[in-house]
């Protein structure tokens, strides 16, 4: 990559001074002539049945245009990724305290507000589907006509249960993990309105333009081609914006009232009424020979899926996938179940997954080095898979396999080379114990067998010699808009400068997939780079018939097409699109497809899997304890991570940093309470992010080239796996510091010093 | 709602307006005058998107009502740099990857405005607690506070 002018080099966002101003306007700073406020009327019980509704008042506001129900959705009332489950507005049943009644749209938010509360709504409360474990049961009531089982996936190989019996070390805990909030910064909201073709645009924070297009033409009853969807810039997204929230509420109102209808949700309804990560009950039983050799697995998995299914499907199937973590292992019996509650909505979240069972098995590594007397990086790296390996799920890895490079990378760190005297607490304080952990994870580029997984690209010239690349993925913080413009920037020796980046507009970028699953620079890259090579053929045959010279003895200069030894004899890039002006009275335009490779085999009843394609990483936390309070502080962190290739330094420190403190929030604070069906934190000052003062005082990024040849210049992509083991990171930190092992996460103040009280008392 | 007159400045230019008592000094910056660099992010003063500096002290402008407004001089992002011409901190920013999704950077931007107006050589802890007041998701903070150090530095 050394000769490379911008892949490989250090490139600052091309959007980060137009955000730093307040110049860009995110969708919902969009403002409408004639605009009216929408307002959602949600559910004020977590399962009821609704017997009446009565709007007539709420029509007769002065102010209110519009208030729709269940009897004024056009077209098929459910939307959901997977199964269009989740009513756009519910008719008889209300599953989940979030769920959406009716919605107004009126000439200020301020009527809209007033306007819910005309609005008359008869419930019958039925009994709530709390604990997802009881859901299991035949007598619990059903959140769904169909049972509260939405997926069972079970994975067997070997001989779990023999191979429990004759293991030298069995490790068996249950583990639990909370429920995220994603807590991007923009809440949900966007502008809907008919533009002067008569088609519906919708411009709202969203992961997948082109998707939502599809979803909101089958509720809305209108041709897909009617309908554009613009999302880009997102303030944060992380999985949360993946399913459909608002949009198809606002494009209703919009058809309705004919007039632009913006919506912005308070923080507390954006909590309160869409996507989490879902919170998971693991109870793991594994066995390792004295030597460290992994022999079994034998794991259920009970995913907590809220009232409406979206991706907790496929979440299931990507913790089963990942539940032995990137280990060799023959005896494998995974068992898992995403069961319906009425514990608000679960779906996408950073990780998909892959951090619940990674907390688990990171865990038992961590007491099996210890029990074994083996050192926890040779205890990982002795298992770690390999290419030609098969996965626990018994696919054979075939691509770039980064444990080994990963692990070896993170020894070499200062953190890890000096833990045992970075150990050593101010001799003044000693009720403050510090430690270090490690945790080795990976995760999936791309979605997996059995799903389209593709990547689509735009390409035009522009009039000034420069270019423009649409690519429907969106960019909601990670920078892949910045690595298509190096990627384009590269292959047609064009400067960056002169790159334009059109994201997450299904009318002029190319449907790319979902921006999901670690898969941005991996599929829109990889198509990127098709389109320029394509745009490459188009100036080079255009280029020979202007000098009059054979293709062969032209070559690609600095924004120019020259004769090969003769650096003078050039036509620019400018003066060719002058060319196909006056000659075709248009510019060039290509575009880029590409299939995502997938496995050979395809797992039985378990729909995605298995991936084909990984990110490695492994993670260090430094912490120190205070044994008075079990307040935990990450002093410092690390992660050695494979992406393949590094394509923009800045970006990829920006993502191990943002992932680490991230899954730091998952693995010591993090956890939206439900009780009763009602969310008991719903706000920044009751569910606690990371903080600036909580941030680590350095998180060292240690890149590990490991080139995946099927990606754009050999990325893969590291946007999941960076967050994914920082948890179990820091669990096993505070039990280096203090003896204790977590089995929850968040591991709060409390339930540290709970951990340690019993500790004492033991 | 009862309506109050308020007469203020806001990045040097004086405006008279009569809105709603009720009004937030968030909602006269971003409906009012149409400037939306200030953004919403919670609507109660947790999380420091709305940031600006109110005689010149930093504020959530979501928490400042209309009739506090009014002899008041504001300052908010677009009064700070712009994209012609950015202020050190806002350079800083980009040249450090301080900035992701972007929706939160406004806020911390005015912060360390306010920050490094008082304090020309914060120290990293200084840094933390002028900017504990603003929320982000995507950054894991480390490259704001080198943003800042940066920032100090070529503020010289």
């Amino acid at each position: 990559m050394n000769n490379m002018k911008y892949v490989g080099k250090e490139t600052p966002r091309i959007d980060a001074l137009p955000k730093a101003t307040g110049t860009i306007k995110y969708m919902s700073d969009l403002v409408f002539p004639e605009m009216l406020y929408a307002r959602i009327l949600r559910s004020k019980y977590p399962h009821a049945k609704i017997l009446k509704i009565d709007s007539s008042k709420a029509k007769a506001l002065p102010g209110v245009v519009a208030v729709v129900t269940h009897e004024d959705v056009p077209g098929v009332n459910g939307f959901g990724i997977v199964v269009p489950d989740m009513p756009v507005l519910c008719k008889d049943k209300v599953r989940y305290i979030g769920d959406t009644v009716a919605a107004v749209a009126a000439e200020s938010e301020e009527i809209a507000e007033r306007a819910l509360s005309l609005i008359d709504v008869e419930y019958e409360p039925l009994p709530l589907v709390e604990d997802p474990e009881k859901a299991l049961l035949e007598n619990s009531p059903k959140v769904h006509e169909n049972g509260n089982i939405h997926l069972h996936t079970e994975i067997k190989r070997g001989d779990p249960s023999e191979a429990l019996k004759k293991a030298d070390l069995l490790v068996e805990h249950t583990f639990y993990t909370g429920r995220q909030e994603h807590a991007f910064l923009e809440t949900e909201g966007g502008v809907a309105f008919i533009g002067a073709d008569g088609n519906l645009n919708v411009y709202a924070g969203s992961q997948y333009p082109q998707r939502d297009q599809l979803q909101l033409a089958r509720c809305l009853s209108i041709n897909p081609r009617k309908i554009r969807v613009v999302s880009y810039p997102v303030g944060g997204a992380f999985g949360g914006k993946d399913e459909l929230t608002i949009q198809p509420i606002i494009g209703l109102l919009a058809l309705k009232t004919k007039r632009p209808v913006k919506i912005t949700l308070s923080r507390e309804e954006s909590i309160i009424s869409y996507w989490k990560r879902h919170p998971y009950i693991l109870k793991y039983k594994v066995g390792f020979k004295k030597d460290g050799t992994l022999v079994v697995v034998d794991a259920t998995l009970i995913e907590d899926k809220g009232a409406y299914s979206s991706l907790g499907g496929p979440v299931l199937n990507l913790a089963v996938e990942h539940a032995c973590g990137p280990y060799r292992v023959d005896n494998v019996h995974i068992d898992g179940y995403a069961v319906f509650t009425n514990n608000g909505v679960a779906g996408a979240c950073r990780g998909f997954g892959a951090p619940q069972t990674s907390f688990a098995i990171e865990t038992i590594f961590d007491i099996a080095a210890e029990k074994l007397g083996i050192d926890p990086i040779a205890l990982r790296k002795k298992n770690a898979l390999r290419n030609g390996d098969l996965t626990p799920i018994g696919n054979k890895l075939t691509t770039s396999i980064g444990t080994i490079k990963v692990l070896e990378s993170i020894e070499k760190s200062a953190l890890w080379k000096n833990r045992n005297k970075l150990k050593l607490a101010d001799p003044k304080k000693q009720w403050l114990k510090r430690g270090v952990g490690i945790a080795l994870t990976y995760q999936g580029t791309g979605l997996g067998v059995g799903l389209p997984d593709y990547g689509g690209a735009i390409l035009s010239m522009d009039e000034d010699g420069g270019f423009t690349v649409g690519v429907g993925t969106v960019d909601y913080g990670q920078g892949i808009g910045t690595s298509y413009a190096q990627f384009v920037a590269e292959t047609m020796h064009c400067p960056i400068e002169k790159i334009k980046v059109i994201l997450g507009d299904s009318l002029l970028s190319a449907d790319s997939g979902p921006t999901s699953a670690s898969r941005g620079v991996y599929t829109g890259g990889k198509a990127s780079v098709i389109a320029a090579s394509k745009m490459k053929e188009e100036l080079l045959s255009k280029a020979s018939r202007v000098m009059s010279l054979p293709c062969e003895s032209l070559e690609f200069g600095n924004e120019c097409l020259l004769e090969k030894n003769k650096p003078n004899h050039y036509i620019s890039f400018k003066s060719l699109a002058d060319k196909f002006i006056e000659e075709e009275n248009k510019l060039p335009m290509t575009e880029g497809y590409f299939l995502v490779p997938t496995a050979e085999i395809k797992i039985e009843k378990a729909e995605g899997l298995p991936h084909h394609i990984f990110a490695f990483s492994a993670h260090l936390a430094y912490v120190e304890v205070n044994t008075l309070t079990g307040e935990v502080r990450v002093i410092e962190g690390a992660e050695a991570v494979d992406g393949g290739v590094v394509v923009n330094r800045q970006g990829y420190e920006a993502q191990v940093e943002g992932g680490f403190v991230m899954g730091m929030g998952y693995g010591l604070m993090e956890d939206l309470i439900i009780k009763n069906g009602i969310v008991k934190n719903p706000n920044f000052s009751t569910y606690i992010i990371p903080s600036i003062k909580d941030a680590p005082y350095n998180i060292e990024t240690i890149p590990v080239v490991n080139p995946e040849d099927t990606g754009p210049f050999c990325a893969k992509g590291i946007a999941e796996t960076v967050m994914v083991a920082t948890a179990p990171a820091i669990t096993n930190a505070i039990h280096d510091a203090v003896g204790v092992r977590l089995f929850k996460i968040p591991a709060t103040p409390e339930a540290v010093y709970m951990a340690m009280k019993r500790k004492a008392i033991d | 709602m009862k309506e109050v007159k308020i007469n203020f400045k806001l990045n040097d230019r004086d405006y008279k307006l009569t809105v709603p008592t009720n009004t937030t000094l968030l909602q006269i910056i971003r409906d009012q005058l149409g400037l939306t660099g200030t953004k919403e992010g919670c609507g109660k003063g947790e999380c420091g998107a709305c940031t600006v500096l109110f005689n010149s002290v930093i504020v959530t402008s979501c928490l400042v009502l209309a009739p506090q407004v009014d002899g008041a001089e504001v300052l908010t992002i677009e009064g700070i740099g712009t994209l012609q011409n950015p202020h050190p901190i806002q350079k800083a920013f980009v040249e450090e990857g301080a900035v992701q999704c972007g929706f939160c950077t406004p806020g911390f931007v005015v912060s360390a405005y306010s920050l490094l107006s008082k304090n020309s050589h914060p120290t990293e802890e200084e840094i933390r607690e002028g900017l504990s007041g603003n929320l982000c998701r995507c950054t894991g903070y480390i490259k704001i506070i080198k943003a800042v150090k940066k920032a100090s530095k070529e503020m010289q």
